[in-house]
């Protein structure tokens, strides 16, 4: 066997959610293009202790497609993957031969791992006072644990690597798996996320950060409002997404359906402070995207941005894209699903690379909701309310930041 | 606490089995060796933690020497006698 190093182009052809929008692509499509809002109050028994007390949570019950015996040694976070994982290699009716699974591999991005494990690890340890813990506390709170029960279920034996940089872990993954195709090291990738980390200990954590949205007095459920004036922060969410990616030949040779080409992938890094957005770090991130994707920045029409709802992001992205497009940022449409689904963390880029998929598939653009109170420090095109038809949409960028300062950006295009 | 006879720790340890295992209780014999029932050597410390809970025993390291679930039973019972003298 030999590793051809040719750039070979990289087509999406499997996708599948465990979501807040929803669990399967039909679902998802129809909330994402509707406006409808994942955001609810949370559903966990500490929910009286929190001072913000709505999650976007994913509604996934293991017993629905696992033994007990499998599920019972999974975090709630490797659970999803796994689901995700199967659904996903259905959705591209792709089979995996003796000779296919060396070519194969996984690459996921997770921002906590099995928060979940760890977190009932300690109230083991430090509330009940006991003297010893489970067996599987190690195997279940590890971060790769969800990616090693992927490769286990469907025996791929390529590459297997998870990555971890908070919000941008799994736009890093869907990226870094294409270039293992692209310069054909595999064949066929499984890329995506997945987070479950709505624990008391995570949620504490996160208020302490100022970051969480306050909830909306009249309507909790629009209490997201990402490039609104009236923003207040952002708003956790789980759950995971997973995209099967193949080298153009190997799909259309077994005549698999295409969702949409993986053109260009870029990541960059901040390295200015570990919270604070910076303009000069996502611009960069936007254009090694481009420059990757070998297009004229005029020919994306879309971006699916980050689009946290906080004070900073949304106004930093916005001066970001117009650092990186110039002229043309004010000819872009931009939303930020994450008005709807909520921030998903390490599993957020993945949901937001389908969601980017879809709408290139579907010509059609997701809108950003709660959007009725526009800041007039974000004046672009960000598809207010409403979802919008376009003729064709050929190009679409969706982008993603963090903590930390590791940015990504994927660039997706329409197969003729 | 009253120990345990050998029978109820039996009967208990199979139904830990059937749980973990999603098996049905009446497949499991005594003799039934932890490999067949499915249970690997992660399985099997599993098995053990339960066991010691449910018992409030403590399983020394150097005594998980099993095969069959008889194995286990026996270990169980022994130290539910030494352990809550």
């Amino acid at each position: 066997m030999s590793i051809s190093l040719n750039r070979r182009r990289v087509v999406i052809t499997g996708l599948s959610v465990v979501s807040p929008l929803g669990n399967t692509i039909a679902d998802l499509t129809h909330n994402i293009f509707s406006g409808v809002s994942g955001i609810k109050l949370l559903d966990a028994e500490f929910v009286d202790k929190l001072d913000c007390k709505i999650a976007a949570q994913a509604h996934f019950d293991p017993a629905d497609h696992f033994s007990k015996h499998t599920y019972g040694m999974l975090d709630r976070t490797s659970q999803m993957a796994l689901h995700t994982s199967i659904e996903a290699i259905k959705d591209a009716s792709l089979e995996i031969t003796d000779q296919l699974k060396p070519r194969m591999g996984v690459y996921l991005g997770t921002g906590m791992g099995g928060a979940n494990s760890v977190e009932e690890a300690y109230i083991r340890l430090y509330r009940d006072n006991a003297s010893r813990l489970k067996p599987f506390t190690v195997l279940m709170g590890m971060n790769n644990a969800a990616a090693a029960a992927i490769g286990l279920e469907h025996q791929l034996t390529g590459p297997n690597l998870t990555f971890s940089t908070a919000c941008s872990s799994s736009s890093v993954a869907i990226g870094e798996a294409s270039r293992q195709i692209r310069h054909g090291y595999a064949d066929v990738m499984l890329a995506g996320g997945s987070e479950s980390l709505l624990t008391f200990g995570t949620i504490k954590a996160w208020e302490a950060l100022r970051t969480l949205a306050e909830q909306d007095v009249n309507d909790l459920t629009s209490s997201c409002k990402p490039f609104s004036a009236d923003r207040t922060g952002m708003v956790l969410g789980e759950g995971a997404a997973m995209m099967v990616l193949e080298s153009y030949e190997h799909a259309i040779a077994r005549g698999a359906t295409i969702y949409a080409e993986i053109l260009g992938y870029g990541s960059a890094s901040d390295s200015a402070h570990i919270t604070k957005p910076s303009i000069d770090g996502q611009a960069i991130t936007i254009q090694t995207a481009i420059l990757d994707a070998d297009i004229p920045s005029e020919a994306i029409q879309y971006i699916n941005a980050h689009g946290t709802g906080t004070m900073l992001n949304d106004v930093t992205e916005s001066n970001a894209i117009k650092k990186a497009f110039g002229d043309h940022a004010y000819n872009l449409s931009i939303s930020s699903t994450k008005s709807m689904h909520g921030h998903l963390m390490g599993a957020t880029g993945a949901l937001e690379a389908i969601i980017t998929t879809l709408a290139v598939y579907n010509n059609k653009l997701p809108p950003t909701i709660n959007l009725s109170n526009p800041d007039p420090e974000c004046d672009l095109d960000y598809v207010p309310n409403v979802a919008k038809t376009l003729p064709r949409l050929n190009y679409a960028m969706s982008n993603s930041f963090a903590f930390g300062g590791t940015g990504a950006s994927l660039i997706f295009k329409k197969i003729n | 606490m009253t120990t345990p006879t050998l029978d109820e720790v039996a009967q208990a340890l199979s139904q830990m089995v059937a749980d973990k295992m999603d098996i049905d209780v009446a497949s499991i014999k005594p003799d039934s060796s932890l490999q067949s029932l499915g249970l690997d050597s992660l399985d099997t410390f599993d098995l053990i933690f339960s066991a010691e809970d449910h018992f409030k025993i403590k399983v020394p390291n150097d005594q998980i020497k099993i095969e069959t679930l008889h194995d286990v039973s026996v270990l169980v019972h022994k130290l539910t006698i030494e352990q809550n003298k």
